[in-house]
């Protein structure tokens, strides 16, 4: 590598003002920049600038050339499907999952002609009658925050697979935990 | 491979069963006393390995129906055997001294491809002759025979038919591809009901025995199919979205299931032959396993309404629903008894999951499994007195019958995979 100068390429993403920093090969989101955050990384670019000049250095002028539609095709290569996991004979969706949701939400939203179907699955410590229910409320608490969050209801179908399905077909509390999810597939 | 076995029976003596009222069983008292039974070995006029394999046989299932201890064979030495079976050639009372209560007596012949067996039971306190009845099978029926002579002698002797003709209805095989069973509760005559290769689960079969229900994903999703199993028809499916589950009949045409999707679970009430659909109770979260009582004015079900699965009943009259259980965080899968006298449920008990029953107040609850498992799915014999359920060690999940107060635990075993749900099928 010649120059070991890091490109920076600021962009703005959607009419949220949300920039992100790209470096080579890797994807890299810094979390909330404030206005003030802002104005002071211009400024200091400025000062960079300058003081590249000073060293007889050229100016790297940088432009954001990313589409909508290359952006969405990162978003699809970033797919957020990620299994969201369960307490015990619960089917509440636990708050640490709220982010996840809401990127899934915003994906489904963004491609609008994939349907989805949520698997709910349990652990092997219940009554295979119960579970095949409990898999069920799981699956729809899961549809339910997606629905709220604005998704179509129509591209959301929820199985229930009880515990017919284990990911990790151990009987740990380590594979328990891994075993009480919902699960997301493409229709 | 059906099966067909012909028995001509003939009753040769009626003798009223109040004579039997001595003997008394109380299954639900713990540690109740077995009766001890002689089965020596049968006559026969012309030589005959039947005549040791027969009584060999009765005495395996006796001692397996939990009810009977057998004189062991070393004890009934040459006179004992040799011992004419007629009443007057019996000595009462050296068999009462070696503690004999019953004395099972016989003949056997053979026929061409038949068997002929004599059975003659004899209460050896009265010197009475109990029972006494002529058996005609081909010989291929063995098995079903030896079958039939004790649980015959288990209602001769306790006043309700014993189980070993039983059949029972079970699903078994790999994860994600299990298939219903129906086979004798010793394995013999298995018979696979589904070949669907997917998730098959929660068979049930209408109290005549003419409809079959189960929940399969045949179809990709957890659908509720009814089978005619006298047409071989397909006589419904419920293909709405969620999940549909049950496995009791309010009556012979009457399946009690439940449907959950979305905010809602249901327990539907749907009439085969007129094709109506009624729901009994709609509410929020869960809501599960429903079974009626024997009457058919109640429902005991599974629910979550106070934030962890218990059990309640619905009034089908008043609609009027009553908590059941309070103890611990877990309480699912009730069922009635045929007589109504008791509810048997899964409780989760120190992590494990554990069998028990309680009066149907919800009173005097027993946990009659203590293995530390995951034991689920308890269904009563239709005698009453008997529960089997599944019991999962580890990774092997099996099939298991006991007394409805606990004892005399019988492991089942029939395709040597996972074996579950299991349901004696309507006599």
């Amino acid at each position: 590598m010649k120059f070991f100068l890091p490109i920076l390429i600021i962009f703005l993403l959607l009419p949220s003002c949300k920039p992100k920093v790209i470096q080579p090969g890797i994807y890299r989101e810094i979390p909330k920049l404030g206005e003030k955050e802002i104005a002071e990384r211009e400024a200091k670019d400025e000062r960079e600038d300058r003081a590249n000049r000073i060293l007889g250095e050229a100016k790297i002028e940088t432009e954001n050339i990313l589409t909508n539609e290359m952006e969405r095709e990162r978003k699809v290569i970033e797919s957020p499907f990620k299994d969201i996991f369960f307490d015990f004979d619960s089917y509440l969706i636990k708050a640490e999952y709220y982010p996840l949701l809401d990127s899934i939400s915003e994906w489904l939203k963004l491609k609008s002609n994939r349907n989805v179907i949520i698997e709910g699955h349990c652990d092997e410590r219940g009554t295979h009658e119960y579970n095949l229910i409990l898999g069920q409320k799981r699956g729809d608490a899961v549809r339910d925050y997606l629905v709220r969050k604005g998704v179509d209801p129509t591209r959301l179908k929820v199985i229930s697979y009880g515990k017919e399905r284990p990911i990790d077909p151990r009987h740990t509390e380590e594979a328990w935990a891994k075993n009480r999810r919902a699960h997301f597939r493409f229709e | 491979m059906k099966f067909t076995v012909i028995f001509f029976l003939t009753l040769l003596i009626l003798v009223p069963g109040h004579l039997f009222a001595k003997v008394y069983f109380d299954v639900y008292a713990s540690g109740f006393k077995k009766i001890v039974i002689a089965v020596p070995y049968l006559k026969s006029q012309e030589p005959s390995k039947l005549r040791t394999e027969i009584p060999e046989l009765i005495q395996k299932d006796l001692e397996f129906s939990g009810f009977f201890t057998c004189a062991p064979w070393s004890i009934l030495d040459r006179d004992f055997q040799e011992e004419g079976i007629e009443k007057t050639e019996i000595s009462f009372n050296k068999w009462k001294s070696i503690g004999v209560e019953i004395l099972l007596k016989g003949k056997v012949q053979e026929q061409g491809d038949e068997i002929i067996t004599e059975i003659y039971l004899y209460d050896t306190t009265y010197g009475s002759l109990e029972f006494a009845k002529r058996y005609k099978t081909k010989k291929a029926g063995l098995i079903p025979l030896i079958h039939r002579i004790c649980d015959d002698i288990i209602e001769s002797v306790t006043g309700a038919r014993g189980i070993l003709s039983s059949k029972l209805l079970f699903v078994s095989g790999p994860k994600g591809a299990t298939e219903i069973f129906i086979s004798g509760i010793d394995g013999f005559g298995m018979r696979k009901l589904t070949d669907y290769k997917t998730i098959t689960v929660l068979p049930s079969m209408s109290p005549d025995g003419k409809y079959l229900s189960y929940t399969s994903y045949r179809e990709g999703k957890p659908h509720l199919y009814i089978f005619d199993m006298e047409k071989g028809t397909q006589v419904f499916v419920d293909r709405e979205e969620g999940v549909k589950v049950g496995k009791e009949w309010l009556d012979r045409k009457t399946l009690i299931y439940t449907h959950t999707s979305g905010r809602y679970s249901s327990i539907v009430k749907f009439d085969v032959e007129n094709k109506t659909k009624k729901v009994l109770l709609k509410k929020e979260g869960i809501v599960a396993s429903p079974s009626p009582s024997p009457d058919g004015k109640k429902i005991v079900f599974t629910s979550d309404m106070y934030g962890t699965p218990q059990i309640f009943t619905l009034d089908l009259a008043t609609g009027e629903i009553k908590r059941l259980t309070y103890q611990g965080k877990y309480n699912a899968s009730p069922v009635y008894s045929p007589k109504g006298d008791l509810i048997a449920f899964v409780s989760k008990i120190d992590g494990a999951l554990e069998i028990c029953v309680m009066d149907p107040s919800g009173d005097n609850v027993r946990m009659l499994t203590n293995s530390g498992g995951i034991n689920d799915s308890p269904h009563f014999s239709p005698c009453g007195r008997y529960l089997v359920f599944s019991s999962q060690k580890g990774g092997k999940t099996s099939i298991s019958l006991m007394f409805v107060n606990g004892e005399n635990k019988r492991t089942l075993s029939f395709t040597g995979q996972n074996e579950m749900q299991p349901r004696f099928v309507p006599q």
